[in-house]
């Protein structure tokens, strides 16, 4: 059999169950050289297969199962872009874990990053569903790797949440699938553009389930909370490897099924916004990059609510840019977590001394996320930037963007690498990070540079690549969108200083800050003993006033019917004929009015 | 011992680096340390920013229309949110924040010591 054969063989598989398949090798790996090939390797083969041959809007396989037909494989120009975010994020996490001698959380990852990747290239809702469902168990996993009391306790959160999202997914996939007749994702919409987006009725009952679910696991307003309660309480490689798939997954299920659905603009513009307050307050710093996600997630999702090629690329570029630049972020948080043990601000500071290569690597995805020219984030945000500047009604959509925008300034490009590497002097003086991590970090910082100084080949990639080319040729480096933005960034700094300088940034201080997980975590849990007291009381009172009254029943009772009672007397032999004539009567009144 | 004898090592002019500290740190970082670097970037920054609303009015070709149009708009949105998002912090830390064993304690018991 040739390599050629061979190639061909594996491209007719989803990449998918290339990474689970080197997630078994993984499991079982005791030297790190079978680890590094299973880490590395695996993600590697799924991007050769990806790409050979150009498949893009051909089902490649098609099954049977249970009598409905399903499509395990089905790429296209979408799918793909995200497809090249997840295998990057799996290889870079990969040379990040080295240094971590576990297999289950590499298997678990591996098996994650694996489902996610088959999700997104599924061609039908059974197999979506089924992938997605894997990625929620593995992922759980991630959590409880850290193997602490927080992390098992937040991982029982973290899948209570997950799979309440699952069964709505499920559910809605199911009653969609059954109404429209087919489950093929082909057949249940027409091409959009020459793309497959927008396909599902969000006023019909199955689509209003799969909106709910996809919501949840994209973390909408309301229900974020397992997102930043999660990745804070996994180990220093469990972040990294957790923050790439679950809500990048969500925001591709948006776009292929929900693209131009209006109020996805507001919930994207509101997802923007509340999470920059919470990331000011929060000390801890792993749990201020969940906020960040939480807010750059928000971009994306408002991208997809518009709905226009231009913004349906900036979302899918704006995607895989983020995985990038945020990976590294925690990827710097994580090397903190290794060598100090703690990443929250109150107890660190001045590391720069000892780290200064996590320093560097810190301070690229700082400004990679804050969008600074010719750096990845700003080659992505612009064009959502621009699709909400021009799309009509948009203006407070816009001025919402443009303040999170300002936002992620200060707390992912100023706050995490001043507090963590510059401010005060914490004393501290750890070893720098292991190289794998250094290796990474370098990578993925490389990587926001190509990103965003050859942005060409990036742009070729998204769904809609000629409309993509055509901004960058127009609009990317314009000298307007130079400067608008420059001028953003600078004035922001400035504010900073000014605000440093006088005292007024609010010091980092110990302690948490409650979110809407304080109904469950707190509320709910205290709601039956508080309830029970006043109702323990309530209860009383109402037996008491019923022995009351049943009390005075029985003696009224026994006034009537005793052997001395009312109905046992004896009466007058007249009295008993003037009733019976007044009942006579009274017959004789009724039959004549009748 | 004196107080002017314990004084004296932090008087001295701040050296190139410290003790113990990564040589690339000492290349790109130890400068930051000088009393006046946090000046100088701030007067800086702040030249930059004149200097890029200085530019946009130059280069800028379209009319101005509405707020958004103005020069400097951007600059000044940027300072103002920048503003808005940290200060905001004060009330809201005071709202929000609770001690940090906060869900792990029944009611009435956070921050006491168990």
């Amino acid at each position: 059999m040739t390599v050629e054969r061979l190639l061909d063989l594996g491209a007719a598989i989803n990449p998918g169950f290339h990474l689970i398949i080197a997630a078994l090798l993984a499991a079982v790996a005791k030297d790190t050289f079978t680890r590094a090939v299973a880490l590395i390797g695996g993600p590697a083969l799924a991007l050769l297969v990806m790409l050979y041959p150009p498949v893009a809007g051909v089902e490649v396989s098609r099954e049977m199962f249970l009598g409905f037909q399903l499509s395990l494989y089905r790429p296209d120009s979408l799918s793909l872009i995200f497809g090249l975010g997840f295998v990057l994020a799996a290889a870079l996490g990969g040379v990040y874990s080295l240094h971590r001698r576990d297999r289950m959380q590499d298997a678990a990852g591996l098996v994650y990053a694996g489902s996610a990747l088959g999700a997104i290239f599924a061609g039908d809702l059974i197999t979506l569903v089924i992938f997605a469902e894997v990625a929620t168990v593995a992922s759980a996993l991630l959590v409880f790797a850290a193997r602490t009391g927080p992390a098992y306790h937040a991982g029982l959160r973290f899948l209570t949440i997950q799979f309440a999202a699952g069964l709505l997914l499920t559910a809605g996939a199911a009653l969609y699938g059954l109404e429209k007749g087919t489950f093929l994702i082909a057949d249940l919409g027409g091409l959009w553009n020459g793309l497959l987006v927008g396909i599902v009725d969000p006023a019909s009952a199955g689509g209003m389930l799969i909106f709910a679910g996809v919501g949840i696991k994209a973390a909408f307003p309301l229900v974020h909370n397992w997102l930043t309660d999660s990745y804070p309480n996994t180990t220093e490689t469990g972040a990294v490897v957790l923050s790439p798939y679950t809500t990048t997954m969500a925001v591709y299920l948006l776009a292929r099924f929900f693209a131009g659905y209006d109020p996805l603009i507001w919930i994207g513009a509101a997802m923007t916004v509340y999470p920059v307050f919470f990331a000011v307050m929060e000390n801890d710093l792993r749990k201020v990059l969940a906020y960040s996600t939480n807010n750059q997630i928000g971009f994306m999702v408002c991208a997809v609510g518009i709905g226009s090629t231009l913004s349906i690329n900036g979302a899918a570029a704006h995607a895989v840019a983020h995985i990038v630049f945020k990976g590294l972020l925690f990827m710097t948080m994580g090397a903190i977590k290794l060598r100090v043990g703690t990443t929250k601000a109150s107890e660190l500071g001045g590391l720069h001394r000892t780290m200064p290569w996590t320093t560097l690597a810190c301070l690229v995805g700082s400004v990679s996320i804050s969008a600074l020219p010719f750096f990845a984030g700003y080659t992505s945000k612009t064009m959502i930037m621009t699709a909400a500047e021009s799309g009509p009604g948009m203006l407070i959509v816009w001025l919402m963007l443009l303040f999170a925008s300002a936002g992620v300034l200060e707390h992912s490009g100023i706050k995490i690498p001043f507090m963590a590497f510059f401010s005060h002097d914490s004393g501290k003086r750890p070893e720098e990070a292991p190289f794998n991590m250094l290796l990474a970090m370098g990578l993925s910082a490389g990587l926001c540079l190509v990103i965003g100084i050859y942005p060409g080949w990036f742009y070729a990639l998204l769904p809609f690549p000629d409309q993509a080319l055509e901004f960058l040729a127009q609009d990317l480096v314009s000298t307007a969108h130079i400067i608008q933005q420059l001028q953003l960034l600078v004035f922001a700094v400035l504010a900073f200083m000014i605000l440093w300088r006088l005292k007024l940034y609010p010091a980092e201080r110990p302690g948490v800050i409650i979110d809407i997980e304080w109904l469950w975590r707190k509320g709910a849990p205290e709601a039956g003993p508080a309830l029970a007291k006043p109702m323990r009381a309530g209860a009383r009172i109402l037996a008491g006033l019923a022995s009351i009254v049943i009390g005075r029943m029985q003696m009224a009772a026994r006034q009537v019917f005793a052997s001395d009672g009312l109905v046992s007397r004896k009466v007058p032999l007249s009295a008993t004929a003037i009733l019976a004539l007044c009942i006579l009567g009274l017959v004789m009144l009724v039959s004549l009015f009748q | 011992m004196s107080e002017e004898q314990i004084k004296s090592p932090q008087e001295e002019a701040p050296k190139l680096g410290e003790a113990g500290e990564h040589p690339l740190s000492v290349l790109l970082f130890s400068w930051i340390r000088n009393k006046l670097a946090f000046r100088i970037i701030m007067a800086l920054v702040a030249a930059l920013g004149a200097v890029l609303i200085a530019f946009e009015i130059v280069v800028s070709k379209r009319p101005v229309t509405n707020l958004l149009t103005v020069p400097g708009f951007y600059g000044i949105f940027g300072f103002l949110a920048f503003s808005v998002a940290v200060l905001s912090g004060w009330p809201l830390g005071k709202l929000l924040r609770r001690p940090e064993d906060y869900y792990d304690t029944r009611s009435g018991e956070a921050g006491r010591d168990r």
